[in-house]
């Protein structure tokens, strides 16, 4: 395929992620006011639907079909046993319902997230506010926007005008959770303007892209929570990086992302370390 | 027989909109910002206008009623609560989210006669969500009727609370301690969206089973107070007593249970009072 063939083509495939997030956003709008079947997955916090597994299920299914040899990597897919590994070959990375926990609590923070990744580079990320019917995309090259306006982060510098978003992540074991605290207490003692948690990797990831917060940084979020947002993120003009500093891993359940390379770096410092079990368990294509 | 205080809640609600019309218009543009008691206690102008707004619409209507205004206690006004007709008002709850554009602002206005609260009016504006109630008369937003979840098992409760303005170490590991540990118990999580009365309205719709916090104001809490009884839901003191509309604290829940067991878990701290007198 020569560049503007595939250019033409991931356009194509953009195109269709939009759609089938708005529908996707519809169906869990409808689900929202029926009685919901929890079950846990890792832990009593971490929760799934039947509502997660038919939105996934629709997605993955529209997307097969109209892409054949396309590969996924889906959230309940993976929760099933299917494997994590991100190849070569054209990639969905795909959170049907990210804030199941809010979901299920009719929390208003829920979103499906649809990221694109080729020979290991994301392309394109489209995430669907599913209540506010807010949708934010971004191109890889082309910019990034929300309901059509473009995006841009907010370009501070000074921590101690900072907004940080985070969230609690999966496990709740006193040690993490004092590592959590500790986290939280360093940068409000920066003093940042505030830390908040809403419940919604991907939404709180788009509040950077927006400008509405300063940066995000989080232990236990998986690639697809990750892999819309950091294009979007990159193409409002902001930073994507590891939580050690280094280049993001999108297996590695960890990230930082600012508007700028300064609030990342002071957040980098700052952060001591919750493990999580990496994504393509420990097979690491890097 | 007529309702004495309807006139005044129409007249509230009325008031409420037009401030919240001058927040959106403020978001549209650069917004400067001072501080208050430390460098994360934000006022801005914004913040000021809209109380002005607010007290002079009502002053006109209603000359002999009182006022608590975060801003005009901010200036030197006293903040006692008399049994006078009073308006207890937050121009601006969520100031920080304001000035960052971050979704959870809202203009929050509770009345008191007697020192009970009458009615309450909160307005998410970024949202356009105007949540209201009347004692005895239900809650509502945007005239739908709410109601809290009534979830009674802890262990599948949302807990909303914030991690406070204040840069004492031992303040803060006392918030923290307290998120620890109602995170233990277990339950399904925690979130700190950035705006008090918000969070008491996020309870009583239900999308939230219990909100509590240490450190906020009177005028934090009288807005949403009503709105969350008349939902169904349940207001107390941290220690599980009675609610102390100038404790400074408070615990909102769907259910008695889930408010008590809250309460045993935290620990108190002290946040001095709105009507202590320096």
């Amino acid at each position: 395929m020569t560049s503007m063939e595939s250019d033409k083509c991931w356009q194509e495939c953009m195109d269709v992620a939009v759609q089938i997030a708005r529908s996707a956003g519809q169906v869990v709008r409808e689900a929202v006011k029926q009685e919901k079947r929890v079950s846990t997955k890792s832990t009593p916090a971490d929760l799934v639907t039947e509502a997660d597994h038919q939105v996934e299920e629709l997605i993955i299914s529209t997307l097969r079909e109209r892409f054949p040899s396309h590969r996924f990597i889906g959230e309940e897919s993976s929760a099933a046993g299917e494997k994590c590994i991100l190849t070569d070959s054209p990639t969905w990375i795909i959170d049907p319902i990210d804030g199941t926990c809010n979901f299920v609590h009719s929390f208003p923070m829920v979103a499906v997230s649809i990221g694109f990744a080729v020979k290991k580079e994301l392309e394109f990320g489209v995430i669907y506010h599913c209540f506010e019917e807010t949708l934010y995309t971004a191109r890889k090259g082309q910019g990034a926007f929300c309901n059509g306006l473009r995006l841009q982060v907010s370009k501070e510098k000074d921590v101690s005008k900072a907004l940080i978003l985070t969230e609690i992540g999966a496990k709740r074991d006193p040690k993490t959770l004092k590592i959590f605290s500790g986290n939280i207490e360093k940068l409000l003692s920066a003093p940042a303007h505030g830390v908040r948690i809403i419940g919604s990797s991907t939404l709180a990831l788009c509040q950077v892209a927006t400008g509405a917060a300063d940066a995000y940084y989080q232990y236990g979020l998986h690639c697809w929570d990750i892999a819309a947002a950091a294009v979007i993120i990159r193409e409002a003009g902001g930073v994507v990086i590891d939580t050690s500093g280094g280049p993001l891993d999108l297996m590695s359940r960890r990230v930082v992302a600012a508007g700028s390379q300064e609030i990342a770096s002071y957040i980098v410092q700052q952060l001591q370390p919750i493990s999580y079990e990496r994504d393509d368990n420990g097979h690491s294509t890097q | 027989m007529s309702d004495p205080w309807k006139e005044c809640m129409d007249h509230c609600i009325a008031v409420t909109k037009e401030a919240g019309k001058m927040i959106r218009e403020a978001l549209k543009k650069d917004i400067p910002i001072m501080q208050k008691s430390s460098p994360v206690d934000l006022v801005t102008e914004t913040d000021q206008k809209v109380e002005a707004l607010i007290i002079s619409s009502i002053k006109e209507r209603y000359p002999t009623h009182s006022f608590i205004g975060e801003e005009s206690v901010a200036a030197g006004a006293p903040s006692i609560l008399t049994d006078n007709p009073t308006w207890i008002i937050d121009p601006i709850d969520g100031t920080t989210n304001f000035v960052h554009r971050f979704p959870f602002v809202s203009v929050s206005i509770g009345f008191t006669v007697n020192k009970e609260i009458e009615f309450g009016v909160v307005y998410s504006c970024i949202e356009e969500k105007m949540y209201t109630a009347r004692k005895g008369k239900g809650a509502f937003c945007n005239g739908v009727p709410i109601k809290v979840s009534g979830q009674e098992d802890i262990t599948k409760s949302l807990v909303l609370t914030e991690m406070g303005l204040k840069k004492d170490p031992e303040h803060f590991k006392a918030v923290m301690s307290n998120m620890q540990k109602i995170l233990t118990i277990p339950v399904h999580g925690i979130r700190s969206p950035g705006s008090a009365a918000v969070n008491m309205c996020l309870v009583a719709c239900g999308s939230a089973d219990a909100y509590y916090h240490i450190g906020i104001h009177c005028w934090d809490m009288a807005g949403g107070a009503a709105i969350v009884t008349e939902a169904g839901g349940v207001i107390m003191d941290i220690t599980g007593g009675p609610f102390d509309l100038m404790s400074r604290r408070l615990i909102t829940a769907s259910s008695r249970a889930i408010a008590e067991h809250i309460a045993q878990q935290l620990q108190e701290f002290p946040c001095g009072r709105d009507d202590a007198v320096n």
